[in-house]
């Protein structure tokens, strides 16, 4: 493989572009969202305000090394998750850097920034982040099982690990698409999508009310300023994912915002008419719901 | 030459010119007892020799120089002399032995003494059913004398009740021996059975009657409570003569009088021999009095052999091989038990402790139960690889499994008792014992190793004494005395030499494996060097184990993979027990792998028809109706080693309770020994099917649930070193798992957890044992907020926590990545959704290891504590470079793998070109990964750096804490019972169903134990009707055959 040094501004421009929409996707699913609970929420800017203001902050405490770098490993996740998949089908500059490896890569690069923030907010001390991860660690186990075996699923339908090729299979036509050529598995994948938006009924792991924030408890100012960050790109990132093996890929930029925005709002629709589930529910509620959908899934190939 | 019936007139002479000698001069009688007994004792050997090795023949003595019926016939041949030697021997020890007990006793128990060592030659010796009475006779009348010699009160009970049996005994022998001469018209047992007196008249209850009382001699199970009495209450110098040599009598006399009854009979001897060696097992259980339990175990190993004596036709050429290996093994090692229980002053079996501040008698003591376990490289062992063969080649399948059981069941109690002796109670005040005693059990010691070597010679293997690495391990044992540094050295050069020296004659598989054992076992060694004094008994452990290891991966044949399996087991138990909670888990660790490693030893067997030695190639060849079994026995055998669910219950406890740098050696390195015989048993097996099972398949899924539960199990653990145990379960049910898929890239995976798992467990458990060494604590939530204090500890777990996860960049993706491309062709799905769900889990524990431990909340006993000490840490800091460069640059290792692995499977294999690993399915790039990975961190933390560069360290407790302030670091660490609704959750998976159920099985041998030893009533009266019951229900039983 031969390096261009191209490939890196090409990618700095995926990233910026996906980086601004994340900020503004956040702000108007989070308006969607109160509107549909009689509330007027928050303007479409907010996002950005927030985060200029939190990078300005002058006041800053570390409780220590791994305090320090954990925003930095969960900021390293989401940019590194957007730059290992190709965002735009076809176009060679946002292929970005998929060539360092396939789809296991991603799906396994997901961990990356949560292992790293875990940590970092381990060393603050505080008993409220431990619980939160103690939580968010627990959940996950279930909720990416879905995932993980209509993932195995689409891999053997298309007999590739690639994420360009499993795109370029989908193409042709709508019904290519994976979630046509296989409905269970889709189905399933997009219940364990529900569990990594980290909106009800799966927002355990924050917990506002009991415990305030949850992992991210005791992170502020600059430390702040990158997590929010992360959380505009590491959804859209995930959502990369599931648009290139379920929906058939986005070949153009307004495609891509499309589908990232009816994936988003999927997540919030759930979220607004559903409580809030316990772990231990949540847990059950994969293995019992999700994985039987999946084993279909698996066996429909 | 001098003639045979001088070792008989030596003894009887020098028994009668005691007579003549003054009461006082009692020093210079036991002179003259001595000397006598070293004359007989020179005089057998000195025919053993001419039999060995001048192709003497077999000679016979005649009495009065007439040939019968006017004389008595002697005769010796090699098994007479050898026999004799042996009886001689004991009696010279014990009679060295009881030196203080003669000279009070004076010169009429030497001479009693004389008389029984005589009478126990002549049992050997006369080929004349009369003479061999008379010798019963005098043998029966010298015990009875020399049970008195004890202190203990009861043993004048236990004589009179010998006395008693004995005389039905005799008349039973003196009935048979009357209507024999009625029936043969002679006395001489050739005479006899070329007349075929048995078959005529009377002639078949008579020699029954006979058959019986020689039987009874060698004291079977139920007709033997006398015996046992004897063996508890008599003086210990006795019982040791009593089991070694009249029981050696005794089954030799049932050898020569059994060819004189013809075929009906050696059948119910051999199943009066292995009925008593199981129930004797058994009921060795329940046994807390040592010398009781000798008995027991005596009882036991005679039966086996008198098993053997029945099996004679079975085991054919190698009779003598087999019946003789377990005779002798049995005679030194009970004779030197017993001898080393007169100098524990108790007699319970924890009061054995004495012996723990004494290296020779504890050397001793490990010696003798290595030889009657039947462990390499004593006699036993090879003796029973060659039973096993011989009944396998007959198909007596039934056999061979009670004869297994009983073995396991003597490992059992005799390992229990030796790890009693090395950990239970108080470590007692060094004890002076007499010079003279232990020079006898050192001689008895040394004669088993001598006989271990003569046994290898005999064998027609390769003698294991032989064996380069074997010689460097035991070398340790001898070097013992040096300073632990000083061996520590040598270990790590010679380990390094046997690998460069070794390193071209490896496969590509077995080099990967070889520099797991080798160079990974010389750098474990390193954080050997912490360790102050003498580290008595450690050094020899390790290389015995790694001995064992070496061994093992260049092993040619079956019984070169059993002996070395073996050795690295011996080695490993002795090092495991090391720990200092850990002997009740070195006892299942030992019976575990000893069950394990029989189910090999039967498995081999089957596989060759009964050829001993058997090439392992020729696995694949395997007739196919014994195929599946043979795949299952050995499948099942090196589970037990990887410790698959079901079979998993000693490791935890064996990994998490050894010293700290035990663990990393028995879990970085000796589980590959059961991933070794897996790839062995795939690779020449291959797929096998049992009634349209696919055997694979069935292990594909007892690799992913090991998988689930082992790491579901790890999330639940308080205790550091077993959550870490627990997650070696999953791990190696991951490599199961892929070995099991049957593809080329699930071998290359297995592979890739063989290494990777080597590295972060050895530098996880030897980080957390660092930890727990200045914490003085293995339990997590006891800890907290360590980061700070021990930054290269924390560094080496969080690496090793990335790789073991499986998190990109490091080395663990690479193995998960191989997985998912070998799931792309395996043929069954459903397993590996289990697999699906155990991945994640493995994030639990992982993080509950780091967060508990280093992060959190620093606990105020430990504010003054500092990083662990260096040699724990420098081992650990090896292990993250060595990570670090695996991640980059797998190919190093995997490429000439992938390249082997190629010739098993058609297609699949990756392609190594630059830096791009390619599979059918998908690309890895290593390098690209770290880079990408490693640019984009860093920009982001130089980023973070400028915003933040003044930030300011805060004190622990300064926390955003709404409306309240933390109360105490105790209260606020987050850390007991971490996955609590996880519990909720997957609560009913964690039920103990497998400890239940060998509690349920221990529990039902020891239950049998406990109520069938209450049959040994200690009646004098009860017993004889026992005798008389006991010949009744065998001539029934004969009959009805």
């Amino acid at each position: 493989m031969d390096f261009e040094w191209i490939r890196i501004p090409h990618a700095l421009l995926t990233l910026l572009i996906v980086f601004l929409y994340g900020l503004l996707l956040g702000a108007v699913i989070q308006k969607i969202g109160a509107r549909a609970g009689r509330r007027h929420g928050i303007p479409f800017y907010q996002n950005y305000i927030d985060l200029i203001k939190n990078y300005a902050l002058r006041t800053t405490i570390t409780h220590g090394f791994m305090f320090y770098l954990g925003p930095v490993f969960r900021l390293t996740g989401g940019v590194g998750l957007l730059l290992f998949v190709p965002t735009i089908y076809g176009v060679a500059m946002h292929e970005n850097f998929s060539f360092a490896g396939d789809l296991i890569l991603a799906l396994y690069f997901v961990f990356f920034g949560s292992l790293g923030m875990a940590l970092g907010a381990g060393e603050s001390g505080h008993p409220y982040a431990a619980i939160g991860v103690s939580r968010g660690l627990s959940q996950v186990t279930a909720a990416e099982l879905p995932f993980a075996i209509a993932v195995f699923a689409v891999a053997l339908q298309y007999q590739t690990l690639s994420v360009t090729d499993i795109v370029a299979a989908q193409q042709g036509s709508v019904f290519n698409w994976t979630v046509f050529t296989n409905p269970l598995a889709v189905t399933a994948a997009m219940m364990s999508f529900l569990g990594s938006m980290m909106r009800p009924p799966f927002d355990v792991v924050l917990a506002p009310q009991e415990i305030p924030i949850g992992p991210p408890t005791e992170y502020h100012s600059a430390y702040l300023a990158l997590m929010q960050s992360n959380r505009a790109i590491f959804p859209i990132a995930k959502m990369v994912i599931y648009m290139n093996l379920f929906f058939g890929g986005a070949a153009n930029w307004p495609v891509f915002f499309l589908k990232v925005f009816l994936l988003y709002l999927f997540a919030a629709f759930v979220g607004v008419v559903f409580p809030r589930f316990r772990v231990e529910q949540s847990v059950r509620w994969f293995l019992v719901w999700g994985v039987p959908v999946a084993v279909a899934g698996l066996f429909w190939v | 030459m001098v003639s045979a019936i001088h070792i008989l007139s030596t003894g009887l002479g020098a028994a009668f010119l005691l007579g003549l000698l003054p009461e006082a001069w009692r020093g210079r009688a036991h002179l003259v007892t001595l000397a006598a007994l070293a004359l007989m004792s020179a005089i057998a050997l000195s025919w053993v020799l001419a039999f060995a090795f001048d192709g003497q023949q077999m000679v016979d003595v005649f009495t009065a120089g007439v040939s019968p019926p006017f004389a008595i016939n002697l005769r010796l041949g090699m098994a007479e002399a050898a026999l004799s030697l042996t009886v001689c021997l004991s009696g010279l020890l014990s009679a060295l032995y009881l030196k203080t007990s003669l000279i009070t006793q004076g010169r009429r128990a030497m001479a009693v003494l004389l008389i029984a060592v005589m009478a126990f030659c002549g049992i050997i010796l006369t080929r004349d059913i009369f003479n061999l009475f008379v010798f019963v006779e005098l043998s029966v009348v010298s015990v009875g004398g020399l049970v008195l010699l004890s202190d203990d009160n009861r043993a004048l009970g236990a004589g009179f009740k010998y006395l008693i049996v004995s005389q039905v005994v005799s008349i039973l022998m003196l009935l048979g021996v009357i209507f024999l001469y009625h029936a043969g018209g002679t006395l001489n047992i050739d005479t006899l059975t070329a007349a075929n007196a048995a078959g005529i008249g009377t002639g078949g209850l008579a020699f029954f009657l006979l058959l019986m009382a020689v039987v009874a001699e060698a004291k079977p199970v139920p007709a033997n409570g006398w015996a046992l009495d004897i063996y508890q209450a008599a003086h210990p110098a006795f019982s040791a003569l009593f089991s070694a040599a009249a029981g050696t009598a005794a089954l030799f006399a049932v050898d020569k009088v059994l060819v004189m009854g013809g075929p009906t009979w050696p059948p119910v001897v051999a199943g009066i021999g292995l009925f008593s060696f199981v129930a004797a097992n058994v009921l060795g259980l329940s046994q807390t009095h040592d010398r009781r339990l000798l008995g027991y175990s005596s009882i036991a190993q005679i039966g086996l052999v008198l098993g053997v004596v029945g099996l004679k036709d079975v085991v054919g050429e190698h009779y003598l091989f087999i019946a003789g290996g377990i005779l002798v093994a049995h005679a030194v090692a009970k004779a030197g038990m017993f001898w080393l229980s007169g100098l524990v002053a108790e007699r319970k079996l924890s009061a054995w402790a004495v012996l723990r501040k004494n290296p020779i008698l504890l050397f001793a003591f490990a010696t003798f139960v290595a030889l009657l376990v039947g462990l390499p490289p004593f006699p036993g062992f090879y003796a029973k690889w060659e039973l096993i063969h011989a009944l396998m080649a007959q198909d007596r399948v039934v056999l061979v499994a009670l004869i297994l059981l009983g073995a396991l069941l003597e490992a059992t109690y005799l390992m229990r008792w030796f790890g009693y002796a090395l950990k239970r109670g108080a470590d007692l005040e060094s004890v002076q014992f007499e010079v003279r005693k232990v020079a006898v059990v050192l001689t008895a010691a040394l004669g088993g190793w001598g006989l271990g070597y003569v046994w290898g010679e005999l064998s027609g293997h390769a003698n294991l004494l032989h064996s380069m690495a074997l010689l460097f391990a035991l070398g340790f044992v001898v070097l013992d005395g040096l300073p632990a540094w000083v061996k520590n050295t040598v270990a790590i050069a010679g380990m390094s030499a046997f690998f460069y020296v070794s390193y071209p004659g490896y496969d590509p598989l077995q080099l990967i494996f070889a520099s797991i054992i080798l160079l990974g076992g010389a750098a474990i060694f390193v954080a050997g060097y912490h360790e102050r004094g003498r580290r008595l008994g450690f050094y020899p452990s390790a290389m015995l184990m790694y001995a064992g290891l070496a061994m093992l991966i260049v092993a040619d044949t079956t019984f070169q993979f059993f002996a070395a399996w073996e050795v690295l087991t011996v080695g490993s138990y002795f090092l495991i027990l090391r720990g200092k909670e850990s002997e009740p888990h070195a006892l299942s660790y030992i019976v575990f792998s000893l069950g394990g490693a029989f189910a090999l030893m039967a498995g081999f067997a089957l596989a060759s028809g009964g050829v001993s030695e058997f090439a392992i190639q020729g696995l694949s060849d395997v007739a196919a109706e014994a195929a599946p079994w043979v795949f299952v026995l050995l499948a099942v055998g090196f589970m037990t080693k990887t410790a698959a669910i079901g079979l998993h219950i000693w490791l935890p406890g064996a990994h998490a309770e050894a010293e700290t740098d035990v663990s990393p050696m028995v879990s970085g390195i000796l589980l590959k020994a059961g991933l070794f015989g897996l790839f062995t048993l795939l690779m020449t097996m291959g797929k096998t099917q049992m009634y349209g099972v696919e055997l694979t398949h069935v292990l594909m899924w007892i690799g992913a649930i090991s998988a689930l539960l082992g790491n579901l199990m790890a999330v639940f653990q308080e205790d550091a070193k077993r959550l870490l145990a627990y997650s070696s379960i999953g791990q190696m049910g991951y490599a199961l798992f892929g070995l099991a898929m049957m593809n080329h890239l699930g071998w290359l995976m297995a592979l890739m957890f063989v290494i990777n798992h080597y590295v972060y467990k050895s530098m996880l458990f030897l980080s957390v044992g660092g930890v727990a060494k200045r914490t003085g604590t293995k339990l997590m939530y006891r800890m907290g907020g360590l980061i700070t204090l021990m930054p290269l500890s924390f560094v080496a777990v969080l690496i090793g926590i990335i790789a073991m996860s499986g998190v990109p960049p490091l080395s663990g993706f690479g193995g998960r990545w191989i997985f998912y491309n070998a799931i792309m062709t395996a043929e069954y799905k459903l397993p590996i959704l289990i697999i699906f769900l155990s991945g994640p889990i493995a994030f639990l524990y992982l993080f509950r290891l780091i967060h508990t431990i280093f992060l959190g909340q620093l606990k105020d006993e430990h504010r003054r504590i500092t990083e662990a000490p260096f040699w724990i840490v420098v081992p650990q800091m090896l292990f993250v470079a060595f990570l670090l460069g695996f991640a980059v640059v797998p190919g190093l290792a995997l490429r000439h793998v992938d390249a082997y692995i190629a010739q098993f499977f058609v297609g699949g294999g990756l392609s190594w070109d630059g830096l791009t690993i390619t599979s059918p399915f998908g690309y890895w790039s290593p390098v690209s990964i770290m880079i990408v990975t490693g640019a984009i961190f860093a920009v982001l933390l130089a980023w973070l750096v400028f915003l933040n560069h003044k930030a300011q360290k805060v004190k622990q407790f300064n926390i955003v804490f709404a409306a309240e302030r933390p109360h105490r670091p105790e209260t606020t660490h987050f850390a007991w019972n971490f996955y609590a609704p996880y519990r909720k959750a997957f609560g009913f998976l964690l039920k103990p169903y497998a400890t239940w159920f060998w509690d349920g099985v221990a529990g039902a041998f020891h239950g049998v134990a406990e109520t069938a030893r209450r049959f040994y009533t200690g009646d004098g009266q009860v017993y004889a009707f026992h005798m008389l019951g006991f010949v009744l229900v065998v001539y029934l039983i004969a009959m009805g055959m």
